[in-house]
Protein backbone atom coordinates (compact mmCIF):
# COMPACT_ATOMS: atom_id res chain seq x y z
CA UNK A 1 0.00 0.00 0.00
CA UNK A 2 1.55 3.18 -0.91
CA UNK A 3 1.55 6.16 0.88
CA UNK A 4 -1.12 8.42 -0.93
CA UNK A 5 -3.70 6.14 -0.29
CA UNK A 6 -2.91 5.76 3.42
CA UNK A 7 -3.11 9.52 3.50
CA UNK A 8 -6.09 10.55 1.15
CA UNK A 9 -8.06 8.77 3.67
CA UNK A 10 -6.76 9.68 6.83
CA UNK A 11 -7.78 13.13 5.88
CA UNK A 12 -11.06 12.30 5.25
CA UNK A 13 -11.79 10.45 8.42
CA UNK A 14 -10.26 12.91 10.44
CA UNK A 15 -12.75 15.63 8.63
CA UNK A 16 -15.13 14.00 8.49
CA UNK A 17 -15.27 13.60 11.99
CA UNK A 18 -15.05 17.52 12.80
CA UNK A 19 -18.10 18.19 9.98
CA UNK A 20 -20.26 15.52 11.78
CA UNK A 21 -19.12 17.31 15.19
CA UNK A 22 -19.99 20.56 13.71
CA UNK A 23 -23.10 19.51 11.85
CA UNK A 24 -24.60 18.70 15.82
CA UNK A 25 -23.96 21.90 16.55
CA UNK A 26 -27.07 23.39 14.05
CA UNK A 27 -29.38 21.00 14.90
CA UNK A 28 -32.12 22.32 16.93
CA UNK A 29 -33.22 19.99 19.84
CA UNK A 30 -34.97 20.70 22.94
CA UNK A 31 -34.89 17.15 24.78
CA UNK A 32 -38.03 16.54 27.32
CA UNK A 33 -39.02 19.96 27.73
CA UNK A 34 -39.77 20.44 23.84
CA UNK A 35 -41.58 17.52 23.69
CA UNK A 36 -43.52 19.54 26.10
CA UNK A 37 -43.51 22.45 24.21
CA UNK A 38 -41.96 24.51 27.03
CA UNK A 39 -38.59 24.80 24.77
CA UNK A 40 -37.64 25.37 21.25
CA UNK A 41 -36.57 22.50 19.16
CA UNK A 42 -37.61 18.76 18.34
CA UNK A 43 -38.22 17.04 21.62
CA UNK A 44 -35.50 14.35 21.76
CA UNK A 45 -31.62 13.73 22.81
CA UNK A 46 -29.03 15.84 20.29
CA UNK A 47 -27.49 11.85 19.79
CA UNK A 48 -30.85 10.46 18.68
CA UNK A 49 -31.27 13.00 16.56
CA UNK A 50 -27.88 13.96 15.30
CA UNK A 51 -27.77 9.70 14.48
CA UNK A 52 -31.62 9.40 12.38
CA UNK A 53 -30.13 12.36 10.11
CA UNK A 54 -26.42 10.57 10.21
CA UNK A 55 -27.44 7.56 9.35
CA UNK A 56 -30.35 8.63 6.87
CA UNK A 57 -27.51 10.28 4.74
CA UNK A 58 -24.87 7.54 5.32
CA UNK A 59 -27.41 4.93 3.92
CA UNK A 60 -28.44 7.22 0.62
CA UNK A 61 -24.30 7.43 0.43
CA UNK A 62 -24.19 3.53 0.88
CA UNK A 63 -27.14 3.58 -2.18
CA UNK A 64 -25.21 6.20 -4.53
CA UNK A 65 -21.93 4.19 -3.74
CA UNK A 66 -23.45 1.05 -5.18
CA UNK A 67 -24.68 2.12 -8.27
CA UNK A 68 -22.74 0.67 -11.33
CA UNK A 69 -19.84 2.67 -12.55
CA UNK A 70 -19.42 4.68 -9.86
CA UNK A 71 -15.68 4.47 -8.79
CA UNK A 72 -14.34 5.91 -4.99
CA UNK A 73 -10.96 6.81 -6.77
CA UNK A 74 -13.27 9.55 -8.96
CA UNK A 75 -13.36 12.94 -6.73
CA UNK A 76 -16.52 13.74 -8.96
CA UNK A 77 -17.97 10.26 -7.85
CA UNK A 78 -17.03 10.52 -4.00
CA UNK A 79 -18.42 14.08 -4.38
CA UNK A 80 -21.49 12.49 -5.44
CA UNK A 81 -21.49 10.12 -2.90
CA UNK A 82 -21.19 13.42 -0.40
CA UNK A 83 -24.07 15.18 -1.68
CA UNK A 84 -26.70 12.05 -1.81
CA UNK A 85 -25.82 11.74 1.78
CA UNK A 86 -26.60 15.00 2.69
CA UNK A 87 -29.61 14.85 0.49
CA UNK A 88 -31.00 12.15 2.57
CA UNK A 89 -30.24 13.45 6.18
CA UNK A 90 -31.58 16.74 5.13
CA UNK A 91 -34.86 15.00 3.96
CA UNK A 92 -34.74 13.27 7.03
CA UNK A 93 -34.28 16.05 9.22
CA UNK A 94 -37.07 18.20 7.36
CA UNK A 95 -39.48 15.70 7.67
CA UNK A 96 -38.99 14.95 11.52
CA UNK A 97 -39.06 19.11 12.12
CA UNK A 98 -42.18 18.96 9.61
CA UNK A 99 -43.91 17.00 11.11
CA UNK A 100 -43.16 18.30 15.07
CA UNK A 101 -44.05 21.34 14.10
CA UNK A 102 -47.67 20.52 12.83
CA UNK A 103 -47.69 18.75 16.08
CA UNK A 104 -46.64 22.02 17.72
CA UNK A 105 -48.41 24.57 16.15
CA UNK A 106 -51.81 22.30 15.35
CA UNK A 107 -52.12 19.90 17.71
CA UNK A 108 -50.49 21.61 21.17
CA UNK A 109 -51.75 24.96 19.73
CA UNK A 110 -48.28 27.19 20.22
CA UNK A 111 -46.45 29.94 18.82
CA UNK A 112 -43.15 28.97 17.02
CA UNK A 113 -41.12 31.55 18.92
CA UNK A 114 -37.32 30.76 19.30
CA UNK A 115 -35.70 32.47 23.15
CA UNK A 116 -32.41 32.94 22.16
CA UNK A 117 -33.09 36.14 20.12
CA UNK A 118 -35.20 38.79 20.32
CA UNK A 119 -35.81 39.04 16.81
CA UNK A 120 -35.60 35.75 14.31
CA UNK A 121 -32.53 36.78 12.19
CA UNK A 122 -33.71 35.19 8.81
CA UNK A 123 -37.85 36.52 9.14
CA UNK A 124 -37.09 39.30 11.51
CA UNK A 125 -39.96 38.56 13.19
CA UNK A 126 -39.90 40.28 16.80
CA UNK A 127 -39.75 36.37 18.90
CA UNK A 128 -39.75 37.86 22.61
CA UNK A 129 -43.53 39.01 22.48
CA UNK A 130 -44.75 35.12 21.49
CA UNK A 131 -43.12 33.16 24.22
CA UNK A 132 -45.51 31.96 26.74
CA UNK A 133 -44.24 33.59 30.19
CA UNK A 134 -42.50 30.06 31.97
CA UNK A 135 -40.93 28.51 28.85
CA UNK A 136 -37.90 28.96 27.17
CA UNK A 137 -39.59 29.44 23.69
CA UNK A 138 -41.55 26.45 21.53
CA UNK A 139 -41.88 25.18 18.46
CA UNK A 140 -39.28 25.17 15.85
CA UNK A 141 -38.83 28.75 14.32
CA UNK A 142 -37.75 29.58 10.51
CA UNK A 143 -34.46 30.28 12.24
CA UNK A 144 -33.78 26.95 13.32
CA UNK A 145 -35.26 24.76 10.86
CA UNK A 146 -32.98 26.91 8.25
CA UNK A 147 -30.51 25.81 11.02
CA UNK A 148 -31.89 21.96 11.16
CA UNK A 149 -31.31 21.92 7.23
CA UNK A 150 -27.64 23.03 7.53
CA UNK A 151 -26.58 20.64 10.34
CA UNK A 152 -28.69 17.76 8.28
CA UNK A 153 -26.28 18.77 5.76
CA UNK A 154 -23.34 19.08 6.95
CA UNK A 155 -23.88 15.49 9.22
CA UNK A 156 -24.89 13.38 5.53
CA UNK A 157 -21.69 15.90 4.06
CA UNK A 158 -19.79 13.73 7.15
CA UNK A 159 -21.07 10.83 7.01
CA UNK A 160 -20.76 10.43 3.63
CA UNK A 161 -17.23 11.33 3.72
CA UNK A 162 -16.15 8.66 6.73
CA UNK A 163 -17.91 5.70 4.15
CA UNK A 164 -15.77 7.07 1.13
CA UNK A 165 -12.86 6.96 3.49
CA UNK A 166 -13.75 3.69 4.36
CA UNK A 167 -14.32 2.63 1.01
CA UNK A 168 -11.14 4.41 -0.27
CA UNK A 169 -9.15 2.06 2.92
CA UNK A 170 -10.43 -0.99 0.71
CA UNK A 171 -13.35 -1.72 3.81
CA UNK A 172 -15.47 -2.36 0.29
CA UNK A 173 -17.81 -4.70 2.16
CA UNK A 174 -21.09 -2.55 2.38
CA UNK A 175 -21.56 -4.37 6.45
CA UNK A 176 -17.82 -3.66 7.36
CA UNK A 177 -17.39 -0.08 6.15
CA UNK A 178 -21.47 0.56 7.11
CA UNK A 179 -21.02 -0.79 10.80
CA UNK A 180 -17.55 1.49 11.37
CA UNK A 181 -18.93 4.80 9.90
CA UNK A 182 -21.75 4.04 12.55
CA UNK A 183 -19.79 3.38 15.41
CA UNK A 184 -17.57 6.36 14.04
CA UNK A 185 -20.56 8.66 13.77
CA UNK A 186 -22.12 7.89 17.44
CA UNK A 187 -18.49 8.69 18.47
CA UNK A 188 -18.49 11.70 17.07
CA UNK A 189 -21.91 13.19 17.65
CA UNK A 190 -21.83 11.97 21.08
CA UNK A 191 -18.82 14.32 21.44
CA UNK A 192 -20.72 17.44 20.14
CA UNK A 193 -23.61 16.75 22.36
CA UNK A 194 -21.67 16.76 25.55
CA UNK A 195 -20.17 19.80 24.04
CA UNK A 196 -23.77 21.43 23.76
CA UNK A 197 -25.14 19.89 26.99
CA UNK A 198 -28.43 19.71 26.50
CA UNK A 199 -30.54 22.33 24.29
CA UNK A 200 -29.49 24.49 21.72
CA UNK A 201 -31.70 26.23 18.94
CA UNK A 202 -29.24 26.44 16.21
CA UNK A 203 -26.50 28.78 15.02
CA UNK A 204 -28.04 32.06 16.60
CA UNK A 205 -28.05 30.15 20.52
CA UNK A 206 -25.31 31.43 22.55
CA UNK A 207 -24.01 27.76 22.72
CA UNK A 208 -23.16 27.76 19.36
CA UNK A 209 -19.94 29.80 20.47
CA UNK A 210 -18.41 26.27 22.26
CA UNK A 211 -18.24 24.44 18.63
CA UNK A 212 -14.73 25.05 18.45
CA UNK A 213 -13.93 22.98 21.17
CA UNK A 214 -16.44 20.50 20.15
CA UNK A 215 -14.48 20.25 16.79
CA UNK A 216 -11.17 19.95 18.13
CA UNK A 217 -12.40 16.83 20.38
CA UNK A 218 -13.76 15.23 17.38
CA UNK A 219 -10.66 16.32 15.00
CA UNK A 220 -8.09 14.00 17.63
CA UNK A 221 -10.52 11.32 18.39
CA UNK A 222 -11.19 11.06 14.49
CA UNK A 223 -7.43 11.10 13.77
CA UNK A 224 -7.23 8.27 16.30
CA UNK A 225 -9.88 6.69 14.92
CA UNK A 226 -8.58 7.03 11.17
CA UNK A 227 -4.63 5.70 12.47
CA UNK A 228 -6.51 2.23 13.79
CA UNK A 229 -8.68 1.91 10.96
CA UNK A 230 -5.87 2.06 8.46
CA UNK A 231 -3.61 -0.33 10.72
CA UNK A 232 -7.25 -2.75 10.30
CA UNK A 233 -7.31 -2.07 6.58
CA UNK A 234 -3.96 -3.62 6.16
CA UNK A 235 -5.46 -7.01 6.72
CA UNK A 236 -7.54 -6.95 4.21
CA UNK B 1 -29.47 21.57 32.38
CA UNK B 2 -29.23 17.81 33.41
CA UNK B 3 -31.70 15.03 32.49
CA UNK B 4 -30.13 12.36 34.51
CA UNK B 5 -28.93 13.81 37.22
CA UNK B 6 -30.59 11.58 40.28
CA UNK B 7 -28.19 11.77 42.84
CA UNK B 8 -25.96 8.88 44.49
CA UNK B 9 -27.91 5.55 45.63
CA UNK B 10 -25.96 3.88 48.36
CA UNK B 11 -23.72 1.80 46.66
CA UNK B 12 -24.24 -2.29 47.51
CA UNK B 13 -21.89 -3.98 44.94
CA UNK B 14 -18.35 -2.45 44.54
CA UNK B 15 -17.80 -1.45 40.76
CA UNK B 16 -14.60 -2.53 40.77
CA UNK B 17 -15.43 -6.44 41.65
CA UNK B 18 -18.41 -6.07 39.25
CA UNK B 19 -15.94 -4.61 36.24
CA UNK B 20 -13.30 -7.09 36.91
CA UNK B 21 -16.28 -10.45 36.93
CA UNK B 22 -17.52 -8.88 33.62
CA UNK B 23 -14.21 -9.26 32.13
CA UNK B 24 -13.18 -11.85 32.86
CA UNK B 25 -16.08 -13.92 32.66
CA UNK B 26 -16.50 -12.22 29.26
CA UNK B 27 -13.07 -13.04 28.03
CA UNK B 28 -13.45 -16.70 29.24
CA UNK B 29 -16.78 -17.01 27.17
CA UNK B 30 -14.91 -15.69 24.16
CA UNK B 31 -12.25 -18.23 24.22
CA UNK B 32 -14.84 -21.51 24.92
CA UNK B 33 -16.70 -20.26 22.16
CA UNK B 34 -14.08 -19.83 19.97
CA UNK B 35 -12.85 -23.24 21.17
CA UNK B 36 -15.88 -25.29 21.68
CA UNK B 37 -18.34 -23.50 18.55
CA UNK B 38 -21.16 -26.09 19.20
CA UNK B 39 -21.57 -24.54 22.79
CA UNK B 40 -20.62 -20.84 21.24
CA UNK B 41 -24.52 -19.56 21.97
CA UNK B 42 -24.89 -21.62 25.17
CA UNK B 43 -21.59 -20.66 27.09
CA UNK B 44 -20.66 -17.90 25.00
CA UNK B 45 -23.53 -16.08 25.18
CA UNK B 46 -24.38 -16.73 28.98
CA UNK B 47 -20.54 -15.52 29.73
CA UNK B 48 -21.30 -12.37 27.91
CA UNK B 49 -23.99 -10.61 29.98
CA UNK B 50 -21.66 -10.40 33.19
CA UNK B 51 -19.93 -7.47 30.48
CA UNK B 52 -23.30 -5.63 29.85
CA UNK B 53 -24.15 -5.82 33.06
CA UNK B 54 -20.50 -4.03 33.68
CA UNK B 55 -21.20 -1.61 31.46
CA UNK B 56 -25.03 -0.90 32.94
CA UNK B 57 -23.35 -0.63 36.30
CA UNK B 58 -20.99 1.92 35.42
CA UNK B 59 -23.47 3.45 33.27
CA UNK B 60 -25.28 4.12 36.62
CA UNK B 61 -21.91 5.56 38.40
CA UNK B 62 -21.06 8.34 36.14
CA UNK B 63 -25.18 9.07 34.70
CA UNK B 64 -25.80 9.86 38.21
CA UNK B 65 -23.66 12.79 38.25
CA UNK B 66 -26.56 14.64 35.21
CA UNK B 67 -24.57 14.07 32.15
CA UNK B 68 -26.76 17.20 30.42
CA UNK B 69 -28.09 15.05 27.20
CA UNK B 70 -29.69 12.13 28.85
CA UNK B 71 -28.70 8.81 30.04
CA UNK B 72 -28.74 6.63 26.37
CA UNK B 73 -26.16 9.20 25.34
CA UNK B 74 -23.40 7.37 27.00
CA UNK B 75 -24.21 3.95 26.36
CA UNK B 76 -23.90 5.12 22.47
CA UNK B 77 -20.32 6.53 22.86
CA UNK B 78 -19.64 3.32 24.94
CA UNK B 79 -21.27 1.02 22.11
CA UNK B 80 -19.40 3.45 19.52
CA UNK B 81 -16.20 3.05 20.87
CA UNK B 82 -16.64 -0.63 21.26
CA UNK B 83 -17.84 -1.57 17.87
CA UNK B 84 -14.17 0.02 16.55
CA UNK B 85 -12.33 -1.83 19.03
CA UNK B 86 -13.88 -4.63 18.42
CA UNK B 87 -13.54 -4.79 14.98
CA UNK B 88 -9.92 -3.53 14.99
CA UNK B 89 -9.48 -7.06 17.08
CA UNK B 90 -10.62 -8.58 14.72
CA UNK B 91 -9.02 -6.75 11.62
CA UNK B 92 -5.73 -5.88 13.43
CA UNK B 93 -4.30 -9.55 14.13
CA UNK B 94 -4.49 -10.30 10.32
CA UNK B 95 -2.78 -7.01 9.49
CA UNK B 96 0.31 -7.40 11.70
CA UNK B 97 0.58 -11.23 11.82
CA UNK B 98 -0.58 -11.72 15.08
CA UNK B 99 -1.93 -15.12 16.29
CA UNK B 100 -6.02 -14.70 16.09
CA UNK B 101 -6.34 -16.36 20.00
CA UNK B 102 -4.68 -12.72 21.23
CA UNK B 103 -7.85 -10.73 19.55
CA UNK B 104 -10.12 -10.52 22.75
CA UNK B 105 -6.90 -9.22 24.04
CA UNK B 106 -6.23 -6.67 21.43
CA UNK B 107 -9.91 -5.43 21.99
CA UNK B 108 -9.32 -4.97 25.85
CA UNK B 109 -6.25 -2.85 24.78
CA UNK B 110 -7.55 -0.80 21.88
CA UNK B 111 -10.95 -0.17 23.77
CA UNK B 112 -9.08 0.97 27.12
CA UNK B 113 -6.73 3.40 25.03
CA UNK B 114 -9.64 4.95 23.03
CA UNK B 115 -11.95 5.38 25.88
CA UNK B 116 -9.07 7.16 27.81
CA UNK B 117 -8.51 9.58 24.56
CA UNK B 118 -12.02 10.22 24.04
CA UNK B 119 -12.71 10.64 28.22
CA UNK B 120 -9.79 13.39 28.46
CA UNK B 121 -11.39 14.76 25.41
CA UNK B 122 -14.59 15.19 27.03
CA UNK B 123 -12.90 16.39 30.06
CA UNK B 124 -10.41 19.02 27.64
CA UNK B 125 -11.67 21.02 25.26
CA UNK B 126 -15.06 19.86 25.75
CA UNK B 127 -15.21 20.50 29.71
CA UNK B 128 -17.50 17.96 31.09
CA UNK B 129 -17.86 18.72 34.99
CA UNK B 130 -18.07 14.98 35.91
CA UNK B 131 -15.21 13.75 37.91
CA UNK B 132 -14.64 10.35 36.91
CA UNK B 133 -15.70 10.72 33.13
CA UNK B 134 -12.31 9.61 31.83
CA UNK B 135 -12.24 5.87 34.17
CA UNK B 136 -15.82 5.97 33.27
CA UNK B 137 -15.53 6.46 29.61
CA UNK B 138 -12.14 4.07 29.78
CA UNK B 139 -14.68 0.84 31.53
CA UNK B 140 -17.48 2.14 29.11
CA UNK B 141 -15.93 1.50 26.02
CA UNK B 142 -14.20 -1.75 27.50
CA UNK B 143 -17.12 -2.87 28.28
CA UNK B 144 -19.16 -1.51 24.46
CA UNK B 145 -16.49 -4.08 23.14
CA UNK B 146 -16.47 -7.01 25.43
CA UNK B 147 -20.33 -7.29 25.11
CA UNK B 148 -20.25 -6.66 20.91
CA UNK B 149 -17.28 -8.98 20.75
CA UNK B 150 -19.23 -11.61 23.00
CA UNK B 151 -22.06 -12.08 21.33
CA UNK B 152 -20.68 -11.60 17.89
CA UNK B 153 -18.38 -14.11 18.67
CA UNK B 154 -20.74 -16.43 20.41
CA UNK B 155 -22.88 -16.38 17.26
CA UNK B 156 -19.87 -16.45 14.82
CA UNK B 157 -18.96 -19.74 16.43
CA UNK B 158 -15.14 -17.66 17.00
CA UNK B 159 -13.10 -14.76 16.73
CA UNK B 160 -10.70 -15.55 14.20
CA UNK B 161 -11.29 -12.54 10.86
CA UNK B 162 -11.99 -15.87 8.44
CA UNK B 163 -14.97 -16.90 11.06
CA UNK B 164 -15.93 -13.84 12.40
CA UNK B 165 -16.30 -11.76 9.34
CA UNK B 166 -18.62 -14.20 6.97
CA UNK B 167 -20.48 -15.15 10.68
CA UNK B 168 -21.39 -12.30 12.18
CA UNK B 169 -20.24 -8.86 10.14
CA UNK B 170 -21.62 -9.93 6.68
CA UNK B 171 -24.78 -11.33 8.29
CA UNK B 172 -25.39 -8.02 10.30
CA UNK B 173 -25.56 -9.74 13.30
CA UNK B 174 -22.72 -6.70 14.44
CA UNK B 175 -26.01 -4.12 14.45
CA UNK B 176 -27.91 -6.47 16.57
CA UNK B 177 -25.05 -6.55 18.61
CA UNK B 178 -24.59 -2.82 18.67
CA UNK B 179 -28.06 -2.24 19.29
CA UNK B 180 -28.76 -5.41 21.81
CA UNK B 181 -26.27 -4.95 23.97
CA UNK B 182 -26.69 -0.63 23.50
CA UNK B 183 -30.03 -1.70 25.44
CA UNK B 184 -28.33 -4.00 27.73
CA UNK B 185 -26.25 -1.05 29.06
CA UNK B 186 -28.16 2.01 29.06
CA UNK B 187 -31.36 1.33 29.40
CA UNK B 188 -31.36 -0.21 33.00
CA UNK B 189 -30.30 2.92 34.96
CA UNK B 190 -32.27 5.19 32.57
CA UNK B 191 -35.57 3.21 33.49
CA UNK B 192 -34.73 3.23 37.20
CA UNK B 193 -33.30 6.54 37.53
CA UNK B 194 -35.10 8.89 40.26
CA UNK B 195 -35.38 10.03 43.95
CA UNK B 196 -36.35 6.34 45.01
CA UNK B 197 -33.32 4.26 42.44
CA UNK B 198 -31.90 1.31 44.37
CA UNK B 199 -28.66 -0.09 43.18
CA UNK B 200 -29.88 -3.65 43.67
CA UNK B 201 -33.05 -3.23 41.39
CA UNK B 202 -31.05 -1.58 38.50
CA UNK B 203 -28.63 -4.26 38.77
CA UNK B 204 -31.70 -6.79 38.41
CA UNK B 205 -32.82 -4.92 34.99
CA UNK B 206 -29.26 -5.21 34.01
CA UNK B 207 -29.11 -8.60 34.04
CA UNK B 208 -32.63 -8.71 32.91
CA UNK B 209 -31.55 -6.43 29.94
CA UNK B 210 -28.49 -9.05 29.17
CA UNK B 211 -30.25 -12.11 29.26
CA UNK B 212 -32.83 -10.44 27.15
CA UNK B 213 -30.14 -9.50 24.63
CA UNK B 214 -28.62 -13.44 24.80
CA UNK B 215 -32.37 -14.60 23.94
CA UNK B 216 -32.55 -12.36 21.45
CA UNK B 217 -29.13 -13.70 19.64
CA UNK B 218 -30.00 -17.15 20.95
CA UNK B 219 -33.45 -16.98 18.59
CA UNK B 220 -31.23 -15.81 15.77
CA UNK B 221 -28.89 -18.54 15.89
CA UNK B 222 -32.06 -20.77 15.98
CA UNK B 223 -30.48 -22.70 18.96
CA UNK B 224 -33.04 -23.95 20.85
CA UNK B 225 -31.39 -25.01 24.27
CA UNK B 226 -29.73 -21.57 24.66
CA UNK B 227 -33.27 -19.85 24.21
CA UNK B 228 -34.89 -21.70 26.58
CA UNK B 229 -32.52 -21.18 29.32
CA UNK B 230 -32.12 -17.65 27.97
CA UNK B 231 -35.81 -17.42 28.22
CA UNK B 232 -36.48 -18.94 31.30
CA UNK B 233 -33.89 -16.81 33.10
CA UNK B 234 -34.81 -13.99 31.41
CA UNK B 235 -38.42 -14.42 32.85
CA UNK B 236 -37.38 -15.03 36.22
CA UNK B 237 -35.19 -12.36 36.55
CA UNK B 238 -37.52 -9.57 34.72
CA UNK B 239 -40.27 -11.23 37.38
CA UNK B 240 -38.45 -10.55 40.35
CA UNK B 241 -37.77 -6.69 38.99
CA UNK B 242 -41.23 -6.22 38.80
CA UNK B 243 -41.94 -7.40 42.16
CA UNK B 244 -39.02 -4.95 43.02
CA UNK B 245 -39.96 -1.97 42.16
CA UNK B 246 -43.78 -2.89 43.25
CA UNK B 247 -42.55 -3.38 46.73
CA UNK B 248 -40.68 -0.67 46.37
CA UNK B 249 -43.30 1.39 45.28
CA UNK B 250 -44.92 3.85 47.90
CA UNK B 251 -48.37 2.81 46.83
CA UNK B 252 -49.57 0.83 43.20
CA UNK B 253 -53.45 1.84 42.09
CA UNK B 254 -54.68 0.57 39.06
CA UNK B 255 -57.32 2.73 37.18
CA UNK B 256 -60.86 1.41 38.06
CA UNK B 257 -62.86 0.13 35.26
CA UNK B 258 -65.38 3.05 34.11
CA UNK B 259 -68.76 2.47 35.28
CA UNK B 260 -70.95 1.00 32.77
CA UNK B 261 -73.47 3.90 33.05
CA UNK B 262 -74.19 6.62 35.56
CA UNK B 263 -75.66 5.42 38.48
Amino acid sequence: MDISSIILPLVEITLAGAIINASVHFVPVGGAPAAMATSTGVGTGTTQLAAGAGFTGLLAAAGMAAQPGIMISNPVHALLIMLSGAVGAMIMLGLTMLIGQLIYVYGVGIVPAADKCDVDPITKDPQSAFITPGTTGHGIPTVCFVSGLIGAALGGIGGGMAYVGLLGLGFTIPAIAGVLAIGFFFMNAVLASYNIGGTIEGFHDPKFKKMPNGVIASTVSSLVAAIILIGMSMGL
Amino acid sequence: MSHGGGGHAAELFPETQVLGIGLVLSLVGMYIANFLPEYAMLIGGALTVPACVAGANTTRKVAAYGLGTGVPSIGMVSLGMGTLSALAAVYLPVAFGIDSMATPIIAVIVSLAIGAIVGKLTQNPVGMKVPIIVSSMIKLSLMGALSILGFCTAFAGGFSANVFIPGAIETGMIGLAFIAAGIAILHPFNACLGPNESHRRTMYLAIACGLLAWLVFAISKLDAISTVISAVLWVATYAMFVKMSLNDASDVLYTPELPKKEE
